[in-house]
């Protein structure tokens, strides 16, 4: 430090003690964390988690009778029974919506998977082999878009739509009729589950629990604990991984490879959903990608990407689950349901918008930019300039 | 091309970090850089001057490897340096903070300071020792700032340090400052350069690049002038009197155009007050863009704008036009206030503005050249009334043939013209608006000297047939050779106003930008 | 091309007519339509064959025409929209919506077999797709949500709306005179065949005669451009969502009314998803700007034209979306390889900061 600084901070600059002086004690740290809390990256997240506590409420003041709550174990297992193919694909689908990416190539996966498993099991190939091999194609789907979208400049949209295309048409050609699957190790795995709770009370484990939950650690772990998952962030950033470039980091490839994790992540559901229906069926999932976007949206997640969270994510899936649970319970008929999360959904991108904009408002007003000013900058930083400039 | 001004005598000079002899860099039609040199030394700070076009942010961008030079070399601490890519120059010890886009505003600052050089536990990121790491490199620069918190939720000049901290993470030889300042406050710019001086303490060369010439004497020891892709000179700051750094910038090409002038000078000198201004604006101001101003348009006069890039001469032209919303003073056309002004509303009103960036914010690209002259035409007469086909051909055509639009095809795209004949088009585009008042902002940037004469002719004539024009131009003997008269612009304020006369040289404005004295 | 007038001059103009014959955005899907239309006539010799019947028209090539109708009006529709640099993705559930509405207007009346019952009926479902699209719009241009998110919301609510006027059922009406809306002919030709190409001149005139075409692309093309030049981009932009809506209520109701049955699960499934390639395949670029709305007529064909030969081949009609997803690739493929070339022109090894940039 120059000992001939002036102290003349000014909005906007942090004061500047000499940086001996660390903020100590509790009421720094509780200050700190005050402001951790509010931060805007967490507001929609707080807003989901909001959601969800509020529907469990309700759930809790409707439905518990003197005998037996609501809110127990028993929903919360039924719940992840119910979605856990939901919650893999959403959370496979947060990778490439944090990119500010899309795939659409989800639900005719699932579908394409299912099939490719119970025809191979019919086949009598081994089991871990058939595994493997759903997985696999989902893989491959998702390594499609990403070359498509990256090396080709597709929009993600439209690759990812050509992909469900051929998704769906592949499904077809597989069987065009349900098989079900007798496979004696493919039911024993669908079926294994842990019993917790006595009576009424019961409630279940079971493997695709088990896998969800891997999945969900694996893309935490991903997302915030490694280079990569910084590097998916920095490409939402809103200059078209510009940044991310600049900085040193392997844009290219982590845009790429955010589409193979969606497309894994759709053959783990794929095995997950016929885990649950014990059957391949070629119109399986019609629809799907929608409700694992819209899960990604309600946890949180900005679809121009660059802020979301996996755990908001999962937040999401068990806020489109509770709704489910609700509409049923109340004896609604099971299209209010998309009519209930469309309003949700309309609910949380006002929110986001309403975010945004104070957003940039106060970048404005802390820095009056002028829009030519920041227009011109952005010229600069672009590459070269063409015959005339 | 030959750098002979070079008074390069730097008192026991210590051996140079970054030496790039004979960088040519080409783009399709045009070089960019000719046969350019720079040195850099340890514990210097090096400014790179230059106005627009003059191949800076290209020079900069050979150097950190966002392109590959075609030849010429470059050497970085006694070796040659092929870059492929901004991480081989990080690599090299070269690390650069451009204008704000090289951090992830969305991500933390924590984030921002350490990506790719995290503490790492095992396969994790160990996120609490990154944390420390980064607390103690933005300490170094004074700045105590939640490592957690959001790199958007930040001023820019914090955001600007923070990418200052990140980039001395790998401690950098060498520090590039691309426009560091340009929207930081006198307080904030200290702050800065208390930063910058004592990297410089610390033996990193660091290049400055700043349109504000108080800024560049206050903390350069040494610059580099660039004009039109080709190096001026080198030399040390304390030798370089302001007024010659401007024209050895601003260049004084001594085009053969006494004919236009005489044009100019011919057009009937208005005589002031005796009418009703077209425009008038008072105290009008945007914070951040340009301070508040007065300025008075009459009838054929052509009011020429000088003043180096960023002293907001375009900001003027945007805030008459309501490109951006004043958010003080009033505007008035022709005895009527305006409120709200909008371009629409201005269009109606009979302003019309050309803006300085021909391709983001004038052409049509993939419309035809008939298309992007009615197009203002038709705004005015919103979507369901068209322009009468007759009509559009014949005004069309009126253009091509008056403002020698090539090639002469209506129908041609216009993306496919070359610089020149766009901005024809464009201006045809303005006329053909039938304006009281037409806005110039660098009508003849990136054009060649012919179509660049025949645009000032076009100007001087429009003038003595009554129209009002806003002339502005780094070219300040164009400025000059066209206007009545010159509004002098440094720094964000209106300086001046000079009214053109025999007596009245390029000297005098330069005079009136490079004074060191305060604003008015 | 100089005026003298010798044979190697007739030869040059020959080939520049073939040059731009060729180059033409619509060459080669005009090209992929015919070689379907041959490719069905060889393996089914009576393909082409049109009888009159009635004083109807009958044949494979009038059923092609029918069906095309419903992606043709879809298409117009988004076609607009794209040309703004936006999306559509409800017009499948809009679909859905505006047949409920009709039909559950029809159904309650219990007078099915008027006339008047039976256009009320149309009118109320249109009112209620043109109410979307400027749902649509408002929160496309006034609240400024990117277009895909907005139209998100009501690709999946929609469907849920539609069941909610239909009470769930699948509403089934007997309404003749609703009927011939889809089924009927009007001087023999198919009535869906004179609504499509009715609509399609009627938004063709608009589009080209007034202003509108060329101010939307213009929007599309460069927007800041185009606001300092004076257009007002929120009120066009919103107009080409209410025309889409519009638009979509109408292909719904065309589609639905022979069946005279609004199964609101089913209507209009993944139409949304046919409309956008629809407009691709018809030569429009999906990053908005210039459009083609002759391209959509193309397009629709080569959609139909395609599910047919399916059927004409003895394909199992399922397999269809792959012939749609290879269409598309190969289609968007060698779009992109102009971008390419592009690429390759500007300066090469710069491969991450300039693939970016371009991105």
């Amino acid at each position: 430090m120059t000992s001939t600084q002036t102290p003349s901070s000014t909005r906007g600059l942090a004061p500047t003690p000499p940086p001996a002086k660390t903020p100590s004690g509790l009421g720094a740290t509780a200050r700190r964390w005050g402001h951790r809390v509010a931060d805007r990256r967490y507001l929609p997240v707080a807003g989901t988690l909001l959601t969800l506590v509020l529907i469990l409420v309700i759930g809790q003041m409707r439905y518990s009778t003197d005998t037996r709550s609501f809110v127990n174990m028993r929903l919360f297992s039924n719940l992840f029974v119910d979605n856990s193919y939901l919650l893999v694909l959403a959370v496979g689908m947060t990778f490439v919506i944090l990119t500010g990416g899309i795939d659409l190539s989800v639900g005719a996966v699932v579908a394409l998977v299912g099939l490719v498993v119970a025809k191979l099991l019919i086949a009598g190939v081994a089991l871990p082999l058939v595994l493997a091999a759903g997985v696999l194609t989902g893989a491959l789907f998702g390594l499609l878009i990403g070359v498509l979208v990256h090396y080709f400049q597709i929009q993600p949209f439209i690759a990812s739509l050509a992909a469900m295309f051929l998704a769906r048409g592949l499904c077809n050609v597989v069987s065009v009729q349900s098989l079900s699957i007798d496979d004696k190790g493919f039911t024993d795995l669908a079926s294994w589950r842990l019993k917790f709770g006595e009576g009424r009370d019961i409630w279940y484990v079971n493997l695709s629990m088990i896998v969800a939950l891997v999945v969900v650690l694996v893309a935490v772990y991903l997302l915030h604990y490694t280079r990569f998952g910084r590097t998916v962030y920095g490409l939402g950033a809103g200059d078209g991984g510009q940044a991310v470039g600049l900085m040193g980091l392997r844009a290219a490839r982590t845009k790429v490879w955010v589409y193979v994790i969606s497309g894994t992540c759709a053959g783990i559901a794929g095995i997950l959903f016929a885990f649950y229906t014990r059957s391949g069926f070629n119109l399986t999932g019609i629809g799907m990608e929608l409700d694992a976007i819209a899960s990604v949206v309600i946890g949180g997640a900005m679809l121009t990407g660059g802020s979301g969270f996996v755990l908001g994510t999962v937040a999401g899936v068990m806020v489109y689950g509770l709704i489910q649970v609700l509409i049923a319970r109340e004896g609604l008929d099971s299209w209010w349901t998309k009519v209930f999360i469309g309003a949700v959904l309309l609910a949380f991108v006002l929110l986001q918008r309403a975010l945004t904009s104070t957003r940039a408002g106060r970048r404005r007003s802390n820095r009056e930019e002028s829009p030519g000013r920041s227009r011109r900058f952005r010229a600069a930083a672009a590459p070269p300039p063409t015959a005339d400039a | 091309m030959s750098p002979t001004s070079t008074t390069d005598t730097a008192p026991a000079a210590a051996k140079p970090v970054v030496e790039m002899t004979g960088i040519t860099i080409e783009f399709p039609g045009v070089k960019a850089l000719d046969d350019v040199a720079l040195t850099l030394r340890p514990g210097e700070v090096h400014a790179l001057m230059g106005e627009n076009g003059a191949g800076k942010s290209t020079l900069i961008k050979a150097l950190t490897g966002v392109y590959t030079i075609d030849s010429g070399t470059i050497t970085v601490s006694g070796a040659e340096q092929r870059f492929d890519g901004p991480a081989d120059a990080q690599a090299a010890g070269v690390s650069t903070v451009y204008q704000e886009v090289n951090l992830c505003a969305n991500l933390s600052v924590a984030e921002n300071v350490m990506l790719g050089h995290e503490v790492r536990l095992g396969p994790f990121v160990n996120w609490p020792a990154t944390r420390r790491a980064a607390r103690a490199h933005l300490a170094r620069f004074g700045l105590d700032i939640d490592p957690v918190s959001m790199l958007a939720s930040h001023s820019i000049a914090i955001q600007q340090l923070v990418a200052i901290a990140r980039a001395m993470v790998v401690d950098a030889k060498v520090l590039i400052l691309d426009e560091p300042t340009s929207s930081l406050d006198k307080a904030e710019v200290a702050q800065l350069f208390d930063v910058v001086r004592q990297l410089r303490a610390d033996g990193v060369a660091i290049l400055f690049v700043s349109h504000f010439l108080e800024q560049v004497y206050d903390i350069s020891d040494r610059m580099t002038i660039l004009r039109n892709g080709r190096l001026v000179g080198e030399y040390l700051t304390s030798d370089l009197p302001r007024l010659e750094l401007v024209s050895k910038m601003v260049g004084r090409a001594s085009e053969d155009l006494a004919d236009i002038e005489a044009v100019a000078r011919r057009a009937a000198a208005p005589s002031e007050g005796a009418r009703e201004p077209v425009l008038q604006a008072l105290a009008l101001g945007k914070d951040g863009s340009v301070e508040p101003f007065d300025l008075d348009l009459f009838e054929g006069e052509i009011v020429g704008v000088a003043g180096l890039l960023g002293s907001g001469r375009t900001e003027v032209a945007r805030l008459l036009y309501g490109a951006d919303r004043p958010d003080q003073g009033t505007i008035t056309v022709r005895g009527k206030h305006v409120k709200g002004a909008s371009p629409l509303g201005s269009l109606q009103r009979g302003v019309a503005l050309a803006s300085e960036d021909r391709k983001k914010e004038g052409i049509i690209g993939d419309l035809t050249v008939r298309e992007n002259i009615a197009l203002a035409m038709q705004a005015e007469r919103g979507a369901w009334r068209r322009v009468p086909a007759k009509e559009l051909d014949a005004t069309v055509a009126k253009y091509i043939d008056a403002l020698g639009i090539h090639p002469a095809n209506p129908d041609a795209l216009i993306k496919n013209l070359s610089g020149g004949n766009q901005q024809k088009v464009l201006l045809a585009r303005w006329l053909a608006t039938a304006p009281k008042l037409l806005l110039l902002d660098e009508p003849t940037r990136g054009i060649d000297v012919g179509a660049k004469a025949e645009i000032q002719r076009l100007v001087a004539q429009l003038a003595s047939e009554g129209m009002s024009v806003v002339f502005i131009s780094s070219e300040l003997e164009e400025v000059l050779r066209l206007s009545h008269r010159v509004v002098v612009m440094r720094d964000r304020h209106k300086v001046g106003e000079i009214h053109n006369g025999p007596d009245v040289t390029t000297t005098t404005v330069l005079e009136t930008i490079a004074a060191s004295g305060s604003a008015s | 091309m100089t005026g003298t007038i010798t044979g190697a001059d007739g030869r040059t103009r020959f080939q520049t007519t073939v040059a731009r014959v060729t180059g033409h955005q619509l060459f080669w899907p005009v090209v992929a339509l015919v070689v379907l239309l041959l490719a069905c006539g060889i393996v089914s010799p009576g393909f082409l064959d049109v009888t009159v019947r009635d004083g109807h028209l009958f044949g494979q090539p009038v059923d092609i025409l029918r069906q095309s109708a419903t992606p043709l009006l879809l298409a117009i529709g988004m076609c607009l929209v794209i040309a703004t640099g936006g999306i559509d993705l409800s017009v499948g559930a809009v679909m859905a919506i505006s047949l409920a509405v009709s039909l559950t207007y029809i159904a309650e009346s219990g007078t099915g077999s008027n006339l008047s019952t039976a256009l009320t009926g149309l009118f109320l479902g249109l009112v209620v797709a043109l109410a979307i699209g400027v749902f649509n719009g408002f929160l496309v241009t006034v609240l400024g949500i990117q277009p895909f998110i907005a139209t998100l919301i009501l690709m999946i609510a929609g469907r849920g709306i539609a069941m909610l006027v239909t009470k769930g059922q699948i509403t089934t009406v007997t309404s003749p005179p609703f009927k011939s809306i889809g089924s009927g002919f009007v001087l023999g030709i198919p009535t869906p065949v004179i609504i499509a190409g009715g609509v399609f001149v009627l938004v063709a005139l608009l589009v080209r005669r007034t202003a509108l075409g060329m101010l939307l692309e213009s929007i599309g093309i460069n927007r800041e451009a185009s606001r300092l030049a004076g257009v007002k981009s929120r009120n066009i932009t919103w107009f080409v969502y209410i025309l889409c809506g519009l638009l979509a209520g109408l292909a719904g109701i065309v589609y639905g009314a022979p069946t005279m049955a609004a199964d609101s699960n089913n209507i209009g499934l993944m139409k949304e998803l046919d409309a956008i390639m629809v407009v691709v395949l018809g030569g429009t670029k999906l990053d908005g700007g210039k459009f083609s709305l002759a391209g959509t007529i193309v397009g629709a064909l080569i959609l139909t034209t395609l599910e047919r030969a399916v059927v004409i081949f003895h394909l199992p009609t399922q397999v269809t979306p792959l012939f749609k997803a290879l269409v598309l690739i190969v289609v968007c493929v060698a779009g992109s390889e102009r971008l390419r070339g592009k690429l390759k022109i500007r300066r090469t090894s710069r491969p991450v900061v300039a693939a970016e940039v371009a991105a």
